[in-house]
Order: structure tokens, then sequence, then C-alpha cells
């Protein structure tokens, strides 16, 4: 035990006696990610807020006073300009161009028609393609609908209304916020949490085994009177330790970044109580202790940190995608089986302790099941220690 | 029984097409070590001599427990490399270039972790870092990160932390390289000294000179096999010449007629 201890110390104190590596293994990826995320985030509001102040230029054709009131109502930001149809492909042309943004053309005796049930047809003209012209087409289209409904209303009066929808249902939205919220973070959270434990790893796991082998200082600790296990167990802790504060330093950048990111301020993680954040940190401890354990393997069996690195950067896409596979649906897997794979088993727990459905058995059967999967990883890399071929091979 | 008795040792690797081609061999194995066997007993310098190649490192890892014999064993003070290779570990102090030190770390830092993994108290790992580091003249630079320091203060360094446990048996492979010719007699004086208290030294080095110094028996090994093993200064019957360098090179001559029949 004794020998861990100073193994552990020693690896630990390798990253945080060195700014150059506390920077990059550990500040580093906190920071990027908060201003990456708040970068994205900024850079998505003020896409929004570009087109909100843009002032449309909409050509429309008998327009109705009335539906002019109704815009002006509405308060849309858009100059009306008067519609010739000598100019017609010229301005289809200026649409393309994204010089303007619609037309709009009203029949000629498109209100009288009204009056005599003939339906006249409204005509637009658009560009999906032109971001302005995109917004006023839905900005108009649900204008020219609600101007249908109240024309028709102030015609038909209740007689046009086959049914209503929820006009006087004040609980029509029963939501418990706290969960909507949960299920908001149960998306995203848990593949960036997996991918930022294993990432953290990979940046310090590599050269604290494959560099050793490849700069000949294993060979020294080899042949003191330490148990391969020892070194292993040493080893795998301390890389473990230095993971879980790259992956908090991550967490942070995330969490600071969210509200930016969402575009919300009600993303906030104040809807998880002290139990929730304890079950969270056992379960991103046992699923860092399997991540830097199959790294450490790998680091192992590998003869230069090169090496190492392409022989893990497949199992970090796997991981990936396995997170991704999650991310849409939002809700963890019901199979008991499912907590016993490993790192799908943590992807799922972190999101059921996200939208507050944890199960108990579950719970444990993930904790148990890395401890199982980590203790074999461990016994794995002892065997590669005391292999010659191993270790000495050039 | 502070003895150190290698036994039939035969260690044979398996040749990968790179190193057949530098071998200009198509055999896949090279046998390092065929049947070798010596002891050095404690309180005598034995020399270990061999040109490249002839198996002398592969003997030491052995001793080592780095790498493990195909056939025979190699005793300890009472302890098998195969059967007991934690035990070994314990009793000896190994030094070759093989066995580096991290550049991020002092030399101060490194002698407590190493003396720490041997098991021994923080009093008695500071009162052998003093003398250690005052025999060899680490003091100056205790503090600078290994990767700063010169060849020579390296090998310094890993000289005083392969002895961190004052080891029974000290194995010694080209203990002198890089270093100047003060600090190198420094080290074979230290090699001496060491001798004097009781302990079973093997050293390695291609430097006859030393070997005829501060060697009491040396064995000479040439391609894998013990050609002589016996006193420096039996050794040096067997040849008119009275010379070591002519009789090391005569075996290698036979060696070579030997292998071309």
């Amino acid at each position: 035990m004794k020998n861990i201890g100073t193994i552990f110390k020693k690896e630990f104190y390798r990253v945080i006696s060195d700014k150059r590596l506390i920077f990059t293994a550990i500040l580093l990826p906190g920071l990027a990610i908060y201003l990456m995320y708040s970068f994205m985030g900024d850079a998505l509001g003020g896409e929004l807020e570009d087109v909100m102040n843009h002032e449309m230029i909409v050509y429309v054709e008998n327009m109705p006073s009335e539906f002019e009131n109704f815009v002006l109502a509405a308060e849309t930001n858009v100059i009306f300009e008067e519609y010739q149809v000598s100019e017609h492909d010229q301005l289809k042309e200026m649409i393309l161009n994204g010089d303007v943004d619609m037309i709009i053309r009203f029949p000629e005796n498109f209100v009288t028609d009204i009056e005599n049930q003939e339906i006249p047809d409204v005509l637009t003209y658009y560009n999906p393609g032109e971001k302005y012209s995109s917004f006023a087409y839905d900005s108009f289209a649900g204008l020219l609908n609600a101007y249908k409904q109240s024309k028709a209303f102030a015609l038909f009066g209740d007689a046009y209304s086959i049914f209503t929808l929820d006009s006087e249902n004040a609980e029509h939205i029963i939501v418990n916020e706290d969960k909507a919220t949960g299920q908001g973070f149960a998306m995203l959270l848990p593949m960036l949490i997996i991918m930022f434990l294993f990432s953290g790893a990979m940046s310090i796991g590599p050269d604290s085994i494959a560099g050793e082998k490849e700069r000949g200082t294993i060979a020294t600790l080899l042949i003191t009177p330490v148990k391969r296990s020892e070194i292993a167990i040493g080893k795998v802790l301390s890389l473990s330790v230095i993971s879980l504060f790259s992956a908090t330093s991550s967490f942070i950048g995330i969490v600071l970044s969210l509200p930016k990111l969402m575009q919300s301020d009600g993303m906030s993680i104040d809807i998880y109580g002290a139990s929730d954040f304890i079950m969270l940190f056992t379960v991103l401890l046992a699923t860092v202790l399997v991540i830097v354990g199959i790294i450490s393997v790998i680091s192992a069996y590998a003869k230069t940190i090169k090496e190492a690195s392409m022989l893990i950067l497949p199992i970090y896409f796997g991981t990936i995608v396995l997170g991704m596979s999650t991310m849409f649906g939002g809700e963890a897997a019901g199979s008991f089986w499912v907590y016993m794979t490993p790192l799908y088993s943590s992807i799922n727990i972190i999101i059921s302790i996200l939208t507050f459905e944890v199960d108990a058995i579950n719970y444990f059967a993930t904790i148990a099941s890395s401890l199982v999967y980590v203790s074999i990883l461990i016994f794995i890399l002892n065997k590669l220690f005391q292999s010659e071929k191993i270790m000495f091979s050039k | 029984m502070q003895t150190l008795e290698v036994l039939h040792l035969k260690k044979t690797f398996k040749l990968s097409k790179k190193q057949q081609k530098l071998e200009k061999t198509k055999t896949k194995e090279k046998v390092a070590v065929n049947d070798l066997s010596f002891v050095a007993y404690p309180g005598e310098i034995f020399g270990l001599l061999g040109p490249n190649g002839a198996g002398k490192t592969t003997c030491l890892r052995t001793i080592s427990t780095l790498i493990k014999p195909d056939e025979g064993d190699v005793m300890v003070g009472g302890s098998s490399v195969v059967k007991d290779s934690f035990d070994v570990r314990g009793k000896i102090g190994f030094l070759t270039s093989e066995l580096k030190l991290e550049d991020h770390f002092t030399p101060n830092y490194l002698f407590t972790y190493f003396g720490r993994l041997h098991g021994l108290e923080e009093e008695i790992i500071e009162t052998r870092k003093t003398n250690l580091f005052k025999k060899f003249g680490i003091e100056d630079f205790k503090e600078v990160k290994v990767g700063d320091l010169s060849t020579g203060m390296k090998q310094k360094t890993s000289i005083a932390i392969s002895l961190v446990h004052d080891p029974e048996f000290i194995i010694f492979d080209e203990p002198t390289n890089g270093l100047d010719v003060l600090t190198a007699r420094s080290v074979t004086d230290y090699l001496l000294e060491l001798r004097d208290n009781g302990k079973t030294v093997i050293l390695s080095t291609h430097i006859l000179s030393v070997v005829e110094k501060i060697c009491d028996r040396a064995g000479i090994i040439i391609n894998g096999k013990m050609k002589i093993c016996d006193t420096i200064e039996n050794i040096k019957k067997t040849n008119p010449s009275n010379d070591l360098e002519e009789i090391f090179f005569d075996l290698i001559k036979q060696e070579d007629q030997g292998g071309a029949f």
C-alpha cells in the first residue's frame, strides 16, 4: 500500500509541478470549452438578433389598408414598396440576390371577392435560401393566416369555428420545470462528460506509461522491489485523479457557457441537490477508472506515445458514438444489462441522475461493474508490466 | 551466503526481420547467452569483459530480474532470479545506460522517491543522500532537473540512486561512461571502498586498464559463452605477453577462426 502511495504521489507531482501540463491538461479544456460554447452561443444569438433587427423590404400589390394596419399593430419591422407588374421579373431577380425579401400580391378586388365568397388567392414570392427572405415569409405567412382568421370571424362569426383549441385552458401546460431542464442537460452532458474524461486521460496517460517505456525510465522502476500490481494501481489512481481534474475543468466550462449556448437563462444546475452531485461524482469516479484503465493497458502495450495515441483514438471515437446514441432520446435505457456494460452504463446512469429517475439497482450495478472492469484492466496491466517482451520490445 | 552465482544461464531472443538484416543472418533466433556460469564473491570485484554483442548486458539484465532466463538460474545471496525476483531486486544495485531517470525531476526528489520504493525510513534516506551526494559531488546540482543536467551529472545521479538502499550486490555496467577523469576515479575508488566493506561487485566494462587496476577476478564472454574466468593474475599468465589486452584479442581471434571452420 505504501508503494502505491509513493507512486501515486510521484505521478501526481509530475503533473502539478509542471506549469505547462497544468495548463494543457487541466485549465485549457475548461477554458477552451467555455470560450467555444460562449462563442457559439453568441454567434447563434447574434444571428437571431440580426434577423430580428433587419428591416424587411416587401413589395406589395393591392394591399388592403386593413391588412396594413394589422401588420403595423404587430410592430413588424417592414418597409412596403409598391409592386408593378412590369417589374415582376426584375423583382424576382432581386429576391434571388437578397435585395428584396418578399412580394405579396393581393388580387385587385380582394376585399369584395371575400365579401362575395369568391375565395381570392394571395400570391407570395420569397427565397428560402436567404435568411431575411425566409424570415419575412415566416412572419407574413403568420400574419396572413391571422388576418384570414379575423376576416372569417368578422364575416361568419362563431359559425366559422368548428372548434377552438385551448382558448380558456390555463392549465394547458403541465410540466415539472426542473425535469424539463434536466432533460435538456441529459441530452447534452453525458456525451460531453465521457468525452472530457476520455480526452483528459488521453492527454496524460500515454506519456505516463508508453512515454516511460520510450524514454527508458520504466526499467529503473521495474528493478525496485515494488510489485508490478502496485505500480499499475499507483499509476491508474493518479491518472484518474488528474483526469477528474481535467473533466471538472471541462464541466465548469460547460456549466458557465450553457446559458449562452442555449440562449436561455433557465439552464442552471441549481436544480440538482447534494445527493444528485454525490451520485454524479461517484459515477464519474468509477467511469474515469475504467477509462484510465483502458488507456493504461493500451499505453503499456504500445511501444511509443505516438503508437499509444493512435491505438486509443478508435476507442475514443467509439465512446463518442455511444454518447451520441443517447443524445437525442434524453432518456436512460431500462435494461439491467446496459448497466453492466462498461462506459455505456455510465452514460445511461448519468442521464437518469440528470433527469431525476435513478434506479438504485442500476446505479449500484454501474458502480460495481465499473470496479470489476477496472480490476480486470489493472490485472492485465500488471501482466504487461511483467512481460519482458512488452516492456523491452524495440 | 552473499555470493552471486550465475548457473548455466541461457537466453535466446527472437530476431525480427530488421534485426535479421542487421545481423546478416537468416536464423530467426539469436542465442545471446549460452550455458554461462560464474560466481562473484563478497569482498571482491568481478570484471565482466567481452566485445559488443557478446551477451554481457543480457547476463546483467537477467541478474537484475529485468528479463527471465530460458534455462539456468542466478542465485543472488540465496535468492533465485526465477523464483524470488522480488527479493533479488531488494538486494541489488544495478546501473546501466538502459536505466534512465525522468527528466522532469531533480536528483534530490528522485533519490528520496527510489529510497521510499526500497522501503527505507526517511531518516536513513536523508543520511544516505548526504553521504552519496557529497561523495559524487551531486550537492551543487541536486535541485536541478535531470533534463537540464550534463551526461556526467546524470551518470553520477544514476550511480547515487542505484546505491540508495546500500545493496549487498552492486552490478555496474560501464559506470565511468561520460564521466571526466576525476569523477571516473571517484567512482572506481568508491567501488574499491564497497569491496572493502564486503560487498559483492560485478563490473562490466570495455576499459581493460580499469579491469586490471580494480578487479580481483574477471570473466571474458564471447558469443554468449564464458571463455575464461579466473583471477586477473592467472588470466595474464595464460599468455606470454602477460597483457590483458593481448589475451582479449587472442580469444576473439580464436573464436572468429573457430566460427569460420
